[in-house]
This record gives C-alpha cells, structure tokens and sequence, in this order.
C-alpha cells in the first residue's frame, strides 16, 4: 500500500496535478505518525501508511491554499465531502488518496491492555484480526477491537466515500456498534442530574488549549463565538460553567458536519470523553433527519436543508 | 553532597504524614483522570509505581491555571475591591522531577524581573521541593541536552534517589537540611547503598536518548529569523491549539478578565498562549497573525530571547510538549535542523 | 436564597415579529391570562434565534426558554422557521442528553391571531417548569 502511495503521490507532483501532498510520516516517538506535508516530489518516500495514522488530515484543506493531493481514511474523506459540501473546498482542488481502513490502533488502549506505556513496548503490530504487542521481548496476542479506537468500532463507512484514487480492496466494517457507544448508552441510563454532574466533573477538568476545536476539520469558522467579544457569549476564564458551555454550543455547531473522527476526544490533553458528545449528536442528527455527514457532495448541508414535515413532535 | 540517610519506600506514608506537620503536602496523582499534582489523601503511596512524569506540571500549584486577583463591588459610596483569602499554606511537592524543578527557577526569573508578582511568588516563599529522580525516563525527554539529567539536583531542596527497595536522601539546602534533620526514623545509608545510586543515576543518565545541540543555538536562530520559507515549512501541521504551552512548565503568558455580574465581580487572570491567533487582540492586533510567526516565537522566545534577558534556556527538556501533541509537532527536530546559510 | 415557596420560574421566549410576537400581543389586547413569568425578546425571525441563546439563557439562570414562530409554510422569509425547526431540535435533544431537564427548551409554533393559543403554551410551560423547579445548572454549589 506505501509503495502505491508513494508512486501515486510522485506522478500527482510530477504530473502538476497538486500543489502539495497531505499524509503521513513517521513521527519522533515511537509507534507515532504524523502529518507530512510536502510539494517536492523528493520527500514522497517518508509517505507512510500503517495502523497508527491517527490524524484527520482534512483539517488542514481549509489552510493550505492550492491544489492538494490528500491521504484519507473513510471517516477523512466524509469530512473532506463535508467541507466541499459546505464550500470551504472545491472537489476539483483536491485529488483524494482513498485508505480503505480496518482500524486504528488506540496506543492509550495498548498502554491499559499490557499495563505499560508505549515507549517501554518493543513492538505493536497488527496481523489481521490480531494485534501482537512485544513487551520485554515477550509476544502477546488480542483481538484487534481491544486495541482500536472506539469510534473505528462502530466506523459503518471504513472504506472511502469519494476517491480519485484507492489504495487496496474496499473494506467492511470492524465490529458492531454496543462497544463504541458503551459510555453513551452508560449516560443514556443515568438521570438528568447525574448526566450534569458527570459532565460538570468532566469539564472541571478543561483547560480550553481549544485542540478540540482546532484538530476539528469541522471546525472551520474564521472567527469562533468564543473568541466574541462584543458580546462575550462565553467568558475566556476557564470555569467550568463557560468551558461546558463551549463544548455543548461546539457540538451543535458542527452537527451534520461531525463524521465521528473521534479527533476532538484524541486531542484532548485532559481526558475529556469528548466524542460521547459529539457521537450522541451524530446518532440524533440520524434520528431525526436521517442525515449522516459526509456521504453525498451534492447534499445541502444538515443545517441549510429542511423538509415540509419533520421534528413536529418536539414543537407545541 | 550524597546523603546520609534513606527510608524505605513501604515507609513514604509515614514520612508524608510526619511531612505533612508543616507543610500541605502534594504527590503525583491520577485521581481526576489525568496526571498532576495534587493535595496528598493522608493514604495512597502508589504513585511509585507509576509516576514517570504528569501530564501537568507542577507549575500549576504556583500559577495555577486560573486564579482570582481580587474581587470588586460597586455601593453607593463606590467601588469596594477585596484581595482573595490568601491560600497561605506552605507547600511540599513530593516527587517533583529534576526538569519541572528547574522550570521552577525559570519562572522565578520571570515573575521576579522588573515587576514581582505577589501571587506566584508568595506561593513559592517557603515551599519545600524533594525531588525524585528520574529511573526511567520517557523517551521524548531530553534534559540532558539542556544542562539538566535525570538526577539533577541544583533546583532542589532534597533529592531522593530509588535504589530499589529505599529512597536514598540527599539534603541540598538548608532548608532541605533542616527539615531531614527534624525527621525522626530515619535509616543510615550504607556504602553499598551509595555504589548503587552511583550506578542507578549512571544508567538513567543513558536512558535520555533525545538530544538537541545547543552550542550557538541563539546565534543559529538569530540568523535564521527572517527565513520564512524554513518557519512556514516547520509549522504547517501545527494546529494552533494551545496544549503545547498549557503543558509547559516554563511557559508564564497569562489574559486578565473580570468575571462580573450585576454589581459585583472578581478580576482573574488565566493561561494565554502565543500558539493563540487570538493572542493580545485586546489591545491591538496580534502582531504574529500568521501561523508561522507565532511557531517561530514560541521557539525563539525559548530559545534565544530568554536567554539574553537571563542566561538560561527557557526549555528545561521535559518533552511534554512532544508526547502530547495532537499532531507530533517535535520541537528538537526543529532546532536540529535549524538552516545554516553562510 | 429565596425560600422555596416564594420561587417562581422565569422563562425566557424568543417571539418571531410577524406571527408569534403579534400572537402574544393578541394574548394581551384580548385579555386572556397568562403567567407573567415570561420575558419575551423580539426576533426578526426565529430562524434568527442561535443555539447559543438558548444554553447562555441557561447560563444566566433562566429556569425555560422557548422559541416562538410562525407555523411551518407561514415564515415571513419563507423558511426561516424550517431552519429554527432543525437547529431547536438538535439543541433540545443534545441538551436533554447533557443532563438539562426536557422540559426546559420549548418551541411552539404561535400565530398572529392565536392571542389563546399563546396564553396556553405559555400557561403549559410555567406549570411544567414549576414542576422542575428552578435552575441549578450553571450554580456554583453543589
């Protein structure tokens, strides 16, 4: 699949059909990737493609200025049709590299699976439904859904929807839903009050760095309404109240746009469980409208879209 | 300056409580789901076993991520305004790693020139640091490129050192010295204890494997600050989020807000970041409104401003600004490629 | 602190100016009753009515809100209400799912000449808010 990449990548730059190349290197630390993103056709071999490639490069089509040839999994490239769905890119300046995606492996999973931390792991390989971790020179096998990421558990859509073109076989999905959505379903189960107070003890914690806004390709708002001053719907004081506050008006901002990249809840320096919000609204977005974000280019976008009849049963 | 003493680690418990006389003791804890500093329980010893580093640093318990500067009420004679009680408890933070403590000394340099800033500065008069040093190290540590280690015990009051089963402990100030010497149940150490560390600080010290060069790193990034083409390259994955200097012990940049409703308030003031595009918009623009201006800053101001103003790189190695990084952007890759042009 | 008995809810309505606005003045020059409770802020449209509105209402202490408009076909602007009618659905769901009681977010179509109907969502609302109680959400203490 890297060697397809890389001959694919070298004739888009060599061709000048792209500007530039969004995917990924191998990052400093082990196991890690991270983006690379390049115009000479010299830097294709540091392109690699492997279950580590954690990153939604789509965030980076609203910045980049040109004609870009760009790596994505299933879940990127329903963002990439989002932004071109929303006018923040046009289908012609991108070609997309489709990854058909079995998965990605969650590292914070493997640290809890073998009880050290990632650096101290010799080895983390994926063999088919099988992941083998080396810890101290020992082999040990898992299934692979003990390791990925929970929203590539529930990921209907692992294959590209859009792609110029694709690196292997499509793809059929990982597992079923019930593991992705336990923390969900968990809070479903709760009262009122105890859902409040969990996320008031969650955002406690928060240190608005706004990565969760940042890393969200979704996110593409030149000026935040966090950022108003005039007026200040949401005070830059980080107590809870102001940053739950954000997050919630976050969250319906983007719903429609939100694909489950599970990006905001990865970012999240302080363990916030941000995508049992932003899957929740993903899944109420589905029920009422049954509008999932992402699959058609043509679609108008969730919130510019209406039917005569729809959602009356919440309206008095 | 080795120690004399030692304890067993079964015995930490014991020594914390009878620390605790005196001082609001704080240990590495993961209680609210991500690693920091926080107010020891009277109880859980456990963080030996997992405590490599928090993901906050304890530069928190001395700029904490908010705090209130005062309070403010408008009466009909006025406006009244009030300090906040003052948290005047003599802090221990047990366990500090010899990077976050030398952090510390950077942040006295900043909160002490020209303006001395009551609020950090009365947290850290009389706060005690024992430090643990560094067994095992991450691998995106790399103090030893900045004239720290894993052992390093300069910013200190005391350093303990894990040969196995004990800590040994050595006393580096007087005010370190006083507080060993008041400590009863202590156990005399060994020459074989002291071979030990000898071998364990020995063995750490080669478990730092990042390095960056720093010879003429200021005079490298001075010729290369007008070279936007190398600071454009080295920031487009950078998301501008601000986990980078949140995390980082070293970083000091903070907004002012008043929080008020009505007629009454408080002033606070909170964490900023030059990552920010926002950053000092309040009163004008932000002068590094492109991204690869405020990349550049936050690497220059580490690395060359600082250092003219105080002879000390503000960057202390601890790599936190690598492991969280949402995007591994890797800040000794930067400086290990900095453009030579004649 | 108030003492319980003295508590009343205050429920916070966004009123669209062509329909649910003219409605509630209606509700008014016709006499009928209806709980004072109620601040109404005049919008344009209730397209015009931000998700955001709603959880800073929250976050000042509002104990309800309600978004008012025209009914589904009637906008002033065509389809102004179609757009509210999503974006109040969402918030209301994703709202309820944080923890902020269901009862709190109310949408109601009202028109210019139901000055009754006004009267009695409104009537309907400040008795189910009684029934939450106030709003603690946003409060500091425990």
């Amino acid at each position: 699949m890297e060697q397809k990449l890389r001959q694919e990548a070298k004739a888009l730059l060599e061709q000048g059909r792209v500007d530039y190349i969004i995917g990924y290197e191998k990052g400093s630390l082990k196991f890690t990737t991270t983006p690379l993103i390049i115009k000479d056709k010299n830097d294709v071999d540091r392109l690699v493609v492997n279950p580590f490639i954690v990153n939604n490069l789509s965030v980076f089509l609203t910045e980049i200025r040109g004609r870009i040839g760009i790596v994505a999994k299933g879940c990127d490239s329903r963002s990439i049709i989002s932004l071109i769905q929303d006018n923040k890119v046009s289908r012609e300046d991108v070609v997309i590299i489709g990854v058909p995606c079995s998965g990605i492996i969650d590292l914070c999973k493997v640290e809890r699976l073998v009880g050290e931390e990632r650096d101290e792991l010799d080895d983390v390989t994926r063999e088919g439904d099988k992941v083998v971790i080396v810890v101290d020179g020992r082999k040990r096998e898992f299934p692979i859904e003990k390791v990925l990421f929970d929203n590539c558990l529930g990921c209907k859509f692992p294959t590209p929807q859009e792609y110029d073109v694709l690196l292997g076989e499509a793809t059929s999905p990982v597992s079923e839903m019930t593991a992705s959505r336990a923390r969900i379903a968990e809070l479903e189960g709760m009262s009122s009050q105890e859902r409040w107070n969990f996320w008031k003890g969650e955002f406690n914690r928060c240190i608005r760095c706004y990565a969760c806004r940042n890393v969200c390709p979704a996110c593409f708002c030149e000026r935040c309404f966090v950022e108003e001053t005039e007026p200040q719907w949401v005070s830059p004081i980080p107590k809870w109240q102001d940053n739950l506050m954000f997050q919630m008006t976050r969250n319906i901002h983007v719903a429609g746009r939100c694909t489950d990249c599970g990006e905001c809840e990865r970012a999240c320096p302080m363990n916030i469980p941000l995508r049992s919000m932003a899957r929740k609204m993903y899944e109420i977005v589905e029920e009422l409208f049954s509008y999932e974000a992402g699959l058609d280019e043509a679609a108008p976008p969730l919130l510019t879209a209406y039917e005569a009849v729809e959602a009356e049963d919440l309206i008095r | 300056m080795a120690g004399n003493k030692k304890i067993n680690k079964r015995d930490i418990g014991k020594l914390l409580n009878k620390w605790s006389q005196g001082f609001t003791v704080f240990v590495p804890s993961r209680e609210d789901k991500v690693t920091a500093f926080a107010k020891w329980d009277g109880v859980n010893t456990n963080f030996m076993e997992w405590y490599r580093n928090t993901v906050i640093s304890p530069k928190t318990n001395f700029f904490p991520l908010m705090e209130e500067m005062f309070s403010f009420r408008e009466e009909e004679d006025g406006y009244h305004t009030e300090l906040p009680s003052s948290d005047k408890h003599k802090q221990l933070i047990f366990g500090i790693r010899p990077c976050d403590a030398k952090a510390l000394s950077i942040l006295d340099m900043a909160f002490k020139e020209g303006y001395e800033d009551p609020y950090y500065l009365s947290r850290r008069k009389d706060s005690l640091l024992v430090g643990l040093g560094c067994t095992n190290p991450y691998d995106s540590c790399f103090c030893t490129s900045l004239g720290g280690g894993p052992f390093d015990s300069t910013y200190v009051d005391i350093m303990l050192i894990d040969i196995g089963d004990e800590l040994l402990i050595e006393e580096v100030t007087n005010a370190g010295r006083e507080l060993v010497a008041r400590t009863a149940g202590l156990e005399e150490v060994t020459e074989a204890d002291k071979a030990r560390a000898k071998e364990v600080k020995k063995s750490s010290y080669n478990k730092v494997t990042k390095k960056i060069n720093t010879e003429g790193i200021q005079k490298k990034l001075q010729a290369c600050f007008e070279d936007k083409d190398f600071w454009e390259k080295v920031s487009t994955k950078c998301l501008s989020c601000g986990i980078c200097t949140f995390l980082c012990p070293t970083c000091y940049c903070f907004d002012i807000n008043d929080d008020s409703f009505k007629k009454q308030g408080a002033r606070f003031r909170s964490w900023d970041s030059c990552a920010f595009p926002i950053y000092t918009r309040m009163p004008m623009e932000n002068p590094r409104s492109e991204k690869w201006r405020r990349v550049r800053q936050r690497v220059c101001h580490k690395y060359e401003f600082f250092p003219i103003d105080f002879d000390v790189i503000a960057c202390v190695g601890c790599g936190r600004c690598i492991r969280q990084c949402p995007v591994n952007w890797d800040i000794t890759e930067i400086l290990n490629n900095l453009p030579t042009k004649a | 602190m108030k003492r319980e008995a003295e508590w009343e809810p205050k429920l916070l309505s966004f009123c669209c100016r062509w329909c649910s606005y003219a409605g509630a003045d209606l509700a008014g020059t016709s006499r009928k009753k209806y709980p004072a409770n109620i601040r109404i802020i005049r919008v344009p449209c209730s397209g015009r009515v931000d998700p955001l509105f709603i959880i800073k209402a929250l976050q000042l202490g509002f104990d309800g809100v309600l978004v008012s408009g025209c009914y589904p076909g009637d906008c002033h602007y065509q389809t102004g209400n179609y757009y509210a009618r999503r974006r109040i659905a969402i918030t209301k769901k994703f709202l309820e799912y944080m923890g902020v009681e269901s009862q709190r977010i109310q949408a109601s179509w009202v028109s210019a000449s139901e000055g009754g109907k006004f009267a009695e969502v409104v009537s309907e609302i400040v008795k189910e808010l009684k029934e939450v109680g106030p709003n603690q959400l946003f409060a500091d203490e425990k």
